[in-house]
């Protein structure tokens, strides 16, 4: 096995870890923190694919690819938790006008 | 005309910006002014790659696999135009109430997913498909948002399924490149040869991609997002945006060769269909309330797609024998029926449930009481587009299911046809639920709830599209030619 | 045993460590620290892996914005309400590694076989050849703004609707409500006057930067997003607009990449197709306009999370 191997495995080990959480969890911001471990689960296996494709020079095109993962997880990211923080907010204000 | 491509993508992307700066007046003249012209748009790319074939376009004119291609066959220009039809009739009905657009935003929303849509049937890139879908996702999601508190959990929810769906998908695309490193669908085909890695990466995007179609048991986001969006959202996400991840289903089965566990993987997503099929209908069935009961029918109409894949494999396996070429064909252009059939009908039906709750305060069964002598044309459009979902002759549905029959007793999984038929039983008995509760005349004249007045556009646009749906299927093989240009499965015995 | 097996086996597990608590520690507060630290560790992951771009990248976006998203959340809720379990305390979380477990050894051997291809084959190799007809000599930035500029153009779209989705959880779409801290500012104003033209001074070196080595609009606007929201939370409100500017601040950079798209068909080009001599000029002009609306958007994101001020209604249209 090779380092990208290796790094290739934690990626894939990252992407599982971070979806069993998601679906396990019921709190919306813990959601919100495995979706991004996930997701940088995913980049990862990209980014040992273009270092196990030539480690002296790896893929550029997998680079930028991985580029645009990161902004699109962090737009998620940030629609997901003003969504999560509304939610949570109505919950409250919904508890607080019953008692 | 290759240019029309992009300009597909690009010009509402444009529009949704000028609607973004614009006060709410003028916007919702620039929206509907533009989505009426993107209706044109799509009929004129129908028209052309009907005429003279396969479009291509390789964007900024960097050759392909080094930039991104873009690419219209059959398949792809049917499901632009329907995009298009059904796009620009729901957005003539959403023009016609603030409150079924939900909020000022609607326009820029909805033309941003308009746009990522046409960008996930014009890709011919793995790559780009993710970008395109992602656009579609948040899309779909910030228009059920527009519904309000109520329906922000359920957007909430729906956020996470769909961006889950594109992980498994992305992960798959991953190990593409790695085998092939080539992001071109087309040129990924020709370098893979089948085996573990490819089995594991069709799988893994199957489930992403079932995910975001809501298929059994995947579904279970649906029903509260489609059922909690405003009057004009529901439609576009039930009739227009679930077919976005099936399409990119079937090119990734149709487009990447398949392997010796294909066909298990196939089978299992054809029960999973037909599970869906029954089970959903049933549910639908036992729903209070109107919307509940069409998103649950969009749930059992998409299993019946899925039945694509235990068709049509065995077909597309070297060497194929005439009678799998055969199937694959019927249930390449049954399903492609089915899909135009659901997305007309199922508008129609969501637009005409959006239409009795706001004249009547609400879409509780029991509270729509007489409305086929109140609302008649309304309910008229409710029973036409529930006749089109069961696949009564001459509808196009019809046509599809027939043609799914024929494919199944030419693969020799006659199997299926149970399924076909039970469902579209199913579907009539939950149209008919729904109709008896709108025949229903109380006992008392004054239980009738006031009826707030609705725009005339409400009524008329849903009307016309649920009989769009009936008349397509006496020009069915017009629309069915279509879908045969540059298909795959031209080339089979 | 050499000294860069000892560090590959250091920092996998430092990655481990770090998701397994972020995901698994009791508490949310003590789960976003354990992410941020993750994100830290990444970006030298990247770094390992010959990914200086992403490496950037992860630190300013994915470990920054990401941890300053995650803070403020975490700050105005440590705790949440109780939850719905199902079945008994044991069985869901059993379930989930056996799934898990699984999960990992399909595709992870399916991952190990998949490739790699062999060396000198593939898109990466025909990327070196034709970087110098882009216009940027970088690599990546002649993937993401020559090569592959309808994906960025998408991506931009994408941070763009994000951003357009959360502004439409608020009154008319504007974050006028949402209240700035004041005098009683949570950060020390001497740290903001020091950081701040730094931040700005790092964030156009990376922008001019990525034409030639790692960099580019994206890390860029990171960082200037980063500035934004210090200068907002050190109590100058106008850092981040949130009125009339709000929406041509968000909306800019995606005007301005679609109008490069429309006057290059005009001009009977094709879509997106740039000319020899500007293309290198066009470019940098374009990233520049992308930074300043991507750290826009990314400060926005922040401050539309906020409770806004009085009354949390969405407005209806008139």
């Amino acid at each position: 096995m090779t380092d990208g191997d290796v790094f290739l495995l934690l990626g894939v080990g990252l992407a599982v870890l971070g979806t069993v959480r998601l679906v396990l969890t019921g709190d919306h911001l813990r959601r919100v923190v495995a979706l991004n471990v996930a997701g940088s689960g995913v980049l990862m296996v990209l980014v040992a694919v273009a270092y196990r494709s030539n480690p002296e020079e790896p893929d550029s095109v997998l680079h930028a690819l991985v580029l645009t993962g990161i902004v699109i997880t962090v737009s998620v990211t940030g629609l997901a938790l003003a969504m999560v923080r509304r939610v949570e907010r109505d919950e409250q204000d919904r508890q607080a006008s019953h008692e | 005309m290759s240019d029309l491509l992009a300009a597909l993508v690009l010009v509402p992307l444009g529009a949704a910006v000028v609607t973004a700066l614009l006060p709410a007046r003028a916007a919702g003249r620039v929206g509907l002014v533009v989505a009426l012209a993107l209706g044109a748009g799509s009929v004129l790319l129908a028209l052309e790659v009907g005429s003279s074939g396969v479009l291509e376009a390789a964007l900024g004119d960097w050759s392909i696999p080094l930039g991104i291609g873009l690419r219209a066959d059959g398949l792809s220009a049917l499901m632009v135009l329907l995009t298009g039809v059904v796009g620009a009739f729901v957005s003539v009905y959403a023009s016609g109430s603030a409150a079924a657009r939900g909020g000022a935003l609607f326009w820029p929303v909805w033309l941003v997913l308009w746009a990522g849509l046409n960008a996930v049937y014009l890709a011919a890139d793995l790559f780009n498909t993710y970008v395109a879908l992602e656009l579609v996702g948040l899309g779909a999601v910030g228009l059920v948002a527009l519904g309000g508190p109520a329906a922000l959990a359920a957007a909430l929810r729906y956020l996470f399924v769909a961006v889950l769906g594109s992980l498994a998908y992305l992960l798959g695309v991953g190990l593409v490149y790695a085998e092939t490193a080539t992001l071109d669908i087309a040129t990924a085909g020709q370098r893979l040869e089948g085996g573990v890695v490819m089995v594991t990466a069709l799988s893994l995007m199957t489930v992403g991609m079932a995910l975001k179609t809501a298929l059994f048991p995947l579904h279970a986001w649906l029903p509260p997002a489609h059922s909690g969006a405003p009057a004009a959202v529901s439609p576009l996400l039930s009739a227009l945006v679930v077919k976005a991840s099936f399409y990119v289903v079937v090119r990734l089965w149709f487009g990447l060769p398949g392997a010796d566990g294909a066909m298990a993987v196939a089978t299992l997503v054809g029960v999973l269909g037909a599970v869906g099929v029954v089970w959903a209908a049933v549910v639908a069935l036992r729903q209070t309330h109107l919307k509940r009961m069409v998103a649950y029918s969009t749930v059992a109409q998409v299993g019946y797609l899925f039945l694509l894949l235990p068709l049509a494999v065995p077909g597309l396996a070297a060497p194929a024998g005439a009678a799998e070429a055969d199937a694959a064909r019927l249930a390449w252009s049954g399903v492609a029926a089915l899909v135009v059939a659901h997305g007309l009908a199922k508008s129609a039906m969501f637009m005409s449930a959006g239409t009795l709750a706001r004249a009547h305060g609400s879409d509780r069964l029991d509270d729509l009481h007489g409305a086929v002598t109140r609302m008649p044309a309304v309910a008229m459009t409710f029973a036409l587009s529930g006749v089109c979902l069961a696949g009564l002759p001459p509808t196009l549905a019809f046509v599809g299911k027939w043609q799914l029959v024929q494919a199944a007793l030419a693969a020799g999984q006659w199997w299926w046809v149970p399924v076909l038929l039970v469902g579209g039983l199913l579907t009539f008995a939950y149209t008919a639920a729904g109709l008896r509760a709108m025949f229903d005349e109380p006992q008392r004249a004054d239980e009738l709830v006031e009826l707030r007045p609705v725009a005339r556009r409400m009524v008329v646009a849903p009307l016309v599209l649920a009989v769009l749906a009936v008349a397509l299927g006496l020009r069915s093989v017009e629309l069915l030619a279509l879908v045969e240009v540059g298909s795959v499965l031209g080339s089979l015995p | 045993m050499t000294v860069g097996l000892v560090l590959d086996l250091v920092l996998v597990t430092a990655v481990l460590v770090s998701a397994g608590l972020a995901l698994f520690v009791p508490g949310r507060v003590a789960s976003v620290m354990m992410f941020l630290v993750f994100g830290l560790v990444l970006a030298v992951v990247w770094a390992r892996l010959g990914a200086p771009d992403v490496a950037l990248a992860e630190a300013a976006i994915a470990a920054g914005v990401t941890g300053a998203l995650l803070l403020d959340a975490v700050t105005e809720r440590p705790r949440r309400g109780p939850d719905r379990r199902v079945g008994p305390r044991w069985l869901m979380p059993l379930l989930g590694a056996v799934a898990g477990a699984g999960l990992v050894v399909l595709l992870g051997a399916a991952a190990l076989q998949a490739g790699p291809v062999e060396p000198g084959t593939g898109l990466g190799p025909t990327v070196l050849d034709r970087t110098d007809d882009s216009g940027v000599s970088h690599p990546v930035t002649a993937v993401l703004l020559a090569f592959r500029a309808y994906d960025t153009l998408l991506e931009v779209a994408v941070l763009t609707l994000a951003v357009v989705v959360v502004l439409s959880l608020h009154r008319d779409g504007r974050l006028e409500t949402v209240p700035a801290p004041g005098a009683a500012s949570p950060v020390p104003d001497a740290l903001v006057r020091l950081a701040v033209p730094v931040i700005v001074l790092g964030a156009g070196w990376l922008l001019v930067a990525g034409s030639s080595r790692p960099g580019g609009a994206f890390q860029a606007g990171a960082l200037l997003a980063g500035a934004l929201i210090l200068l907002r939370l050190g109590g100058i409100r106008l850092a981040v607009p949130t009125g009339r500017w709000l929406r041509p601040a968000v909306l800019v950079g995606l005007a301005a990449f679609l109008t490069l798209g429309y006057v290059t068909v005009a001009l009977g080009q094709g879509w997106l197709v740039l000319a020899e001599p500007w293309q290198g000029t066009v470019i940098l002009l374009l990233e520049a306009v992308l930074t300043v609306s991507i750290g826009a958007c990314l400060a926005v994101l922040f401050v539309a999370g906020r409770r806004p001020a009085a009354g949390t209604g969405r407005g209806e249209e008139p």
